[in-house]
C-alpha cells in the first residue's frame, strides 16, 4: 500500500452507514472527529471497503465500528486486539483496524495491547483516550489525570496515569503516534501513516468527553476542552525549538516511534513454509 | 491390518480430527492436561497451510479463534478447567453471535488449580451453563481415543453447519490415553462448510430467519460488509432493545438446536433391552461401566449401559424411551464429581425411575469393580 | 476382550513411558489393540512414574490396568504401590540394584541386574531396553524380533548399536533364568 493521498474527493458519507445515523455520541464528543479522520485516511490510501475489517471493543469507542460501511466486528470488552489477531492471521488479505478506548486497551485489555505491540502483526490500533469510562457513567480510567474527579474518585484521582505511547513503544510496536482531535488534518495524516505501516501500529487519539468528564471537572464545553488539550501538547516536531514543555508530563504529538522489524504474519508464513510440502499426518 | 492403524493419544486424536475436518486455525495457551492438542497443531497446521498461534492468555486464544472464524476459516482451541473458566465470556460471544468454533476441554481436578494431572468430570454443568445468559451450545463427550478423533470431526461439522460453538469434553484419562485407532474407520466424506452468504448484498441480513434457523454467514471480502456484535441484535445485525425483536433473536438460537436435535444427539447402548438396572455415564466412567456390564452379565445380573456421546443437548427422549421399554426401576450414574450428570438424569427421568449416584472426587478413575458393587447394592 | 496387562514402573527419567510405547507399537503392528496410560508426578526427573499397557483384541472395555500379568519395577519408589493389582499368575521383574524392597505376596518375583548390565554396556540409560529384552524372553508378551525392530524404529539411529546390545543382553538374561 502506498502512502499517497488519493486525489479523488473525500466523501465521508461514502464510508458511513447512513441507516445507522444519527449516531449515539454526545454533542461535543471527540470520537466523531476521530471517526472522520480514520475514514478520511482510509480514503486517501485508496482502501477498498470490502477488504476493510474494523474490530472494536466495548465502551463509547466500541460503538464506532457500527457506523463504518465495512466488515465490522463489535467484540468483547478489552479483547478487540485478540479477535483482530485471529482475523488478520486467517485473512492476511484484509486491512484490519482496531478501535479501542483507554479502559478497553489499557485496563481490561492491557495484556493484549503489549503482546500485540511485541508480536508486530500488521494491524492498526486506534486508542481513543478520553480519560474516562464514559458509557458506564464516568468512572476513573488508567489515563485519568491525577487530581481529576470521577464517579469512583469522589475526592480526586490519586493514581498516576499511563503514557500509552511510551508503553506501546517499549513493548515494540512498529509505529507509534499521538494526536489531538482539534488537529483533524494532522490526525488524518498520522492515521494514514499508521495504516500504511507494515506491522503493528498504535495511534493514541486524545479525545474528549465533554458530557461527563468535562462537567465533573469543570473543564468547559467542547471547544474549551479541545483547545486546552491542544495547548497542552508539544508537537514532536518542536523538539528542538521549544525549550520548555507545554505540560509537565511532556506528552508529545505526531509520530512518537518507528521500529522497523519483520511483520509477524509474514514471518510466520516464511518460517513455516518449509513444513508445508510434507503434508499433514 | 491397515497402515492407518496407529497408536494415538486422545489429545493428539482431537488435533488430527480437527485438521481432517478442515480446521486451519488454532490459538491456544499452555495448560495441563490439554497442551498436547496445541503442540500437535503447532506441528501439523503449517503443513496444510494453516496457522497456529500461542496467545498471551486463555482469553486471547478464544478471541483469536472467534476472529479467525469470522474471517471464514475453521478454528479451534483447547484448554482445561481454569482456562475454560477464562474463556467463558468470549465463548458467550460466539454463542450469541453464532460464530462457528470448537473448544476442546480436557477435564482435570478442580476447583481452581485443583489437581492438574489427575482426571475429573467436574465441568459437565460448566460446559452447558458456563457463560452468562440464555444460550445454545453443543457438547460432545468422547469415551475413547477413536471417538476423540471422530467426535472432533463431528464437532467441526456441527459447529459449521449450525453456526454454534461446540465443546469436545474429555476427561484427563481419555485426553492422555493412548489407544490403537484406525483413522480410516471414519469414511472419507466431502468437507463440510457453513452456508456462506450469496446473492445481492443490499438484501443481505446477517441474522435473517431462514427455514432451518441457521443464517448464512458473510465472508469478509465478498461485498456484504456485515456488522457483528455481542449486543442483542436484530436480523440486520445491529443492536436492538425492541422487546419482541430481542426475545426472538435469543429464542432463535436455542430453537435452532431443538430443530436439529436428531442430527446433534448421539448415544450408545449396551445390553439395555432387559436391564433391571441401567447405568448412565460418560468418558472414562463409561468405559468402566462397559466392563462392569460385561462382568455383571457374566454373573447373570441384568444391567445395561446408556452412554450419551452428545452430552448437551442431553439425549433425553432416548433415555426416557429406553427406561420405559426395559422397565428398569433404577438408573446408576457413576461420575467423577459430586453429582452433575445425575442432576440431569434426575430431571429427565423425574418420576420414571430412581436415580442413584456413584460419585468420586479423589483424582482416581472409577473402576469397573466399584460400579459392579454399586449396581449390586442398588439391585439388592 | 482384554488378554494381557503390563506395568512399567520406576522413577521419572528411566525411560518407562518409552519402553511401553515401544512394546505397544510392536503389538499394534501384529494386529493387537493397545491402551497405554501413564501416571507421573509433576517433575521430569525422579518421583514415581509408571506406564500401563492393556492389550486386547478390539478396543478394550476398560483401558486401565486391573490385574497385572507382568510388572517391571526399576526403582524402589515403585516397589510397593502396585501390589493390590497382582495375582498368583503375575510375574514381577525387579531391578536388582535399585529395588531393595522386593514386593512380597502370592506372585512370582525375579530380581535381575538390569542397571548393572546397562552400565556394563557403557550407558545406564539403556536399562529400560535391557529390561524389555528380559521381558520378551520371560513372558508370553512379544517375540524378540518384532520387539527389537520396534526398539530400533523408535530410538535415535546413533544409539542403534547400543540398544541392540542392550536388548540382546536382556534377552540372554531372561533365557538363562530358570523358569
Amino acid at each position: 500500500m502506498k502512502d499517497t493521498a488519493d486525489k479523488t474527493a473525500f466523501d465521508v458519507n461514502h464510508w458511513l452507514r447512513q441507516d445507522q445515523m444519527p449516531h449515539f455520541l454526545c454533542p461535543g464528543c471527540g470520537h466523531g472527529i476521530a471517526l472522520r479522520a480514520l475514514v478520511w485516511a482510509l480514503h486517501d490510501l485508496g482502501i477498498d471497503k470490502d477488504k476493510l475489517a474494523v474490530v472494536s471493543g466495548i465502551g463509547c469507542s466500541g460503538r464506532l465500528s457500527a457506523y463504518i460501511d465495512a466488515n465490522t466486528f463489535h467484540t468483547t470488552h478489552g479483547r478487540p486486539l485478540t479477535y483482530a489477531t485471529g482475523l488478520k492471521l486467517a485473512r492476511p488479505d484484509l486491512h484490519v483496524v482496531v478501535i479501542s478506548g483507554d479502559g478497553d486497551a489499557l485496563a481490561i485489555g492491557g495484556n493484549h495491547l503489549i503482546h500485540a505491540c511485541r508480536r508486530n502483526l500488521d494491524i492498526t490500533c486506534l486508542m481513543l483516550n478520553n480519560e474516562i469510562y464514559g458509557m458506564t457513567g464516568g468512572q476513573v480510567s488508567p489515563t485519568t489525570s491525577e487530581g481529576r474527579y470521577t464517579s469512583t474518585t469522589p475526592a480526586g484521582n490519586t493514581e498516576p496515569n499511563f503514557d500509552a505511547c511510551a508503553l506501546a513503544t517499549a513493548a515494540g510496536a512498529g509505529f507509534v503516534g499521538r494526536e489531538v482531535t482539534m488537529q483533524v488534518l494532522a490526525l488524518r495524516d498520522l492515521i494514514r501513516q499508521a495504516v500504511a505501516h507494515q506491522g503493528f501500529s498504535f495511534v493514541e487519539v486524545l479525545s474528549d468527553c465533554t458530557e461527563i468528564y468535562g462537567r465533573k471537572n469543570d473543564l468547559g464545553a467542547s471547544p474549551e476542552m479541545m483547545l486546552a488539550k491542544k495547548s497542552a501538547m508539544r508537537p514532536f516536531a518542536y523538539r528542538n525549538t521549544v525549550d520548555v514543555p507545554f505540560r509537565a508530563n511532556h506528552l508529545k504529538t505526531g509520530v512518537i516511534a518507528r521500529n522497523e522489524r519483520p511483520e509477524y504474519g509474514a514471518a510466520y508464513r516464511a518460517m513455516t513454509a518449509a513444513l508445508r510440502d510434507g503434508g499433514a499426518e | 491390518m491397515t497402515a492407518t492403524r496407529r497408536n494415538l493419544e486422545g489429545n493428539e486424536a482431537c488435533a488430527l480430527g480437527a485438521i481432517r475436518a478442515g480446521c486451519r486455525f488454532f490459538a491456544g495457551y499452555p495448560i495441563t492436561p490439554s497442551s498436547e492438542v496445541a503442540e500437535v497443531m503447532a506441528r501439523e497446521l503449517p503443513k496444510v497451510g494453516g496457522t497456529f498461534i500461542q496467545m498471551e492468555d486463555e482469553i486471547a486464544s478464544m478471541g483469536a479463534v472467534i476472529g479467525a472464524s469470522m474471517g471464514g476459516v475453521k478454528a479451534m482451541t483447547a484448554t482445561s478447567g481454569p482456562g475454560f473458566s477464562l474463556k467463558q465470556e468470549n465463548l458467550g460471544y460466539a454463542c450469541g453471535s453464532e460464530i462457528p468454533c470448537v473448544v476442546v476441554n480436557v477435564m482435570r481436578g478442580g476447583p481452581s488449580t485443583g489437581m492438574p494431572t489427575r482426571p475429573a468430570q467436574g465441568d459437565i454443568m460448566q460446559t452447558r451453563w458456563g457463560t452468562h445468559g440464555d444460550h445454545a451450545i453443543i457438547v460432545l463427550a468422547p469415551a475413547s481415543v477413536s471417538e476423540a478423533y471422530s467426535e472432533t470431526i463431528r464437532a467441526v461439522e456441527l459447529s459449521e453447519t449450525l453456526r454454534v460453538p461446540v465443546v469436545v469434553l474429555l476427561d484427563e484419562v481419555i485426553g492422555h490415553l493412548t489407544e490403537t485407532v484406525d483413522l480410516a474407520a471414519v469414511p472419507e466424506a466431502p468437507e463440510v462448510w457453513r452456508k456462506f452468504a450469496q446473492g445481492p448484498a443490499d438484501a443481505f441480513e446477517p441474522y435473517a430467519v431462514t427455514e432451518d434457523l441457521v443464517p448464512p454467514m458473510a465472508y469478509p471480502g465478498d461485498g456484504y460488509r456485515a456488522h457483528c456484535t455481542g449486543l442483542t441484535h436484530a436480523p440486520g445485525g445491529f443492536p436492538t432493545q425492541v422487546p419482541a425483536v430481542a426475545a426472538a433473536a435469543v429464542q432463535r438460537t436455542t430453537d435452532k438446536l431443538t430443530l436439529h436435535r436428531d442430527r446433534i444427539e448421539s448415544w450408545r447402548v449396551q445390553d439395555v433391552d432387559d436391564a433391571d438396572l441401567l447405568i448412565c455415564a460418560i468418558g472414562i466412567s463409561a468405559r468402566a461401566a462397559r466392563q462392569a456390564v460385561r462382568d455383571l452379565r457374566a454373573e447373570g445380573v441384568k444391567v445395561g449401559l446408556f452412554r450419551p456421546v452428545t452430552l448437551w443437548p442431553f439425549p433425553e427422549d432416548a433415555l426416557r424411551a429406553l427406561v420405559a421399554k426395559s422397565g428398569t426401576q433404577t438408573v446408576l450414574v457413576p461420575e467423577m464429581n459430586q453429582g452433575q450428570l445425575a442432576l440431569e438424569v434426575e430431571r429427565v427421568l423425574a418420576g420414571q425411575a430412581r436415580v442413584q449416584g456413584l460419585f468420586k472426587i479423589d483424582g482416581q478413575a472409577i473402576t469397573p469393580d466399584e460400579i459392579a458393587e454399586a449396581a449390586k447394592e442398588a439391585l439388592a | 476382550m482384554v488378554s494381557m496387562e503390563i506395568r512399567f514402573s520406576g522413577s521419572g527419567g528411566q525411560g518407562l513411558l518409552l519402553s511401553a510405547r515401544i512394546l505397544a507399537a510392536a503389538l499394534t503392528a501384529q494386529g493387537r489393540n493397545v491402551a497405554q496410560s501413564n501416571a507421573y508426578e509433576p517433575v521430569s526427573r525422579g518421583g514415581l512414574s509408571r506406564s500401563d499397557l492393556v492389550i486386547s483384541d478390539g478396543e478394550a472395555d476398560f483401558p486401565l490396568a486391573r490385574r497385572l500379568d507382568y510388572m517391571l519395577v526399576l526403582d524402589e519408589a515403585a516397589a510397593g504401590a502396585s501390589v493390590p493389582l497382582l495375582t498368583p499368575q503375575s510375574l514381577v521383574l525387579c531391578d536388582a540394584e535399585r529395588v531393595q524392597t522386593v514386593p512380597q505376596g502370592a506372585f512370582r518375583t525375579l530380581s535381575l541386574p538390569f542397571t548393572e548390565t546397562a552400565r556394563g554396556l557403557g550407558n545406564p540409560r539403556v536399562t529400560n531396553i535391557v529390561a524389555l529384552g528380559a521381558l520378551s524372553a520371560l513372558g508370553q508378551v512379544c517375540a524378540p524380533e518384532p520387539l527389537l525392530d520396534s526398539v530400533l524404529a523408535m530410538t535415535p539411529s546413533k544409539l542403534a548399536r547400543l540398544n541392540r546390545d542392550a536388548f540382546a543382553a536382556g534377552l540372554q538374561m531372561g533365557e538363562t533364568e530358570p523358569a
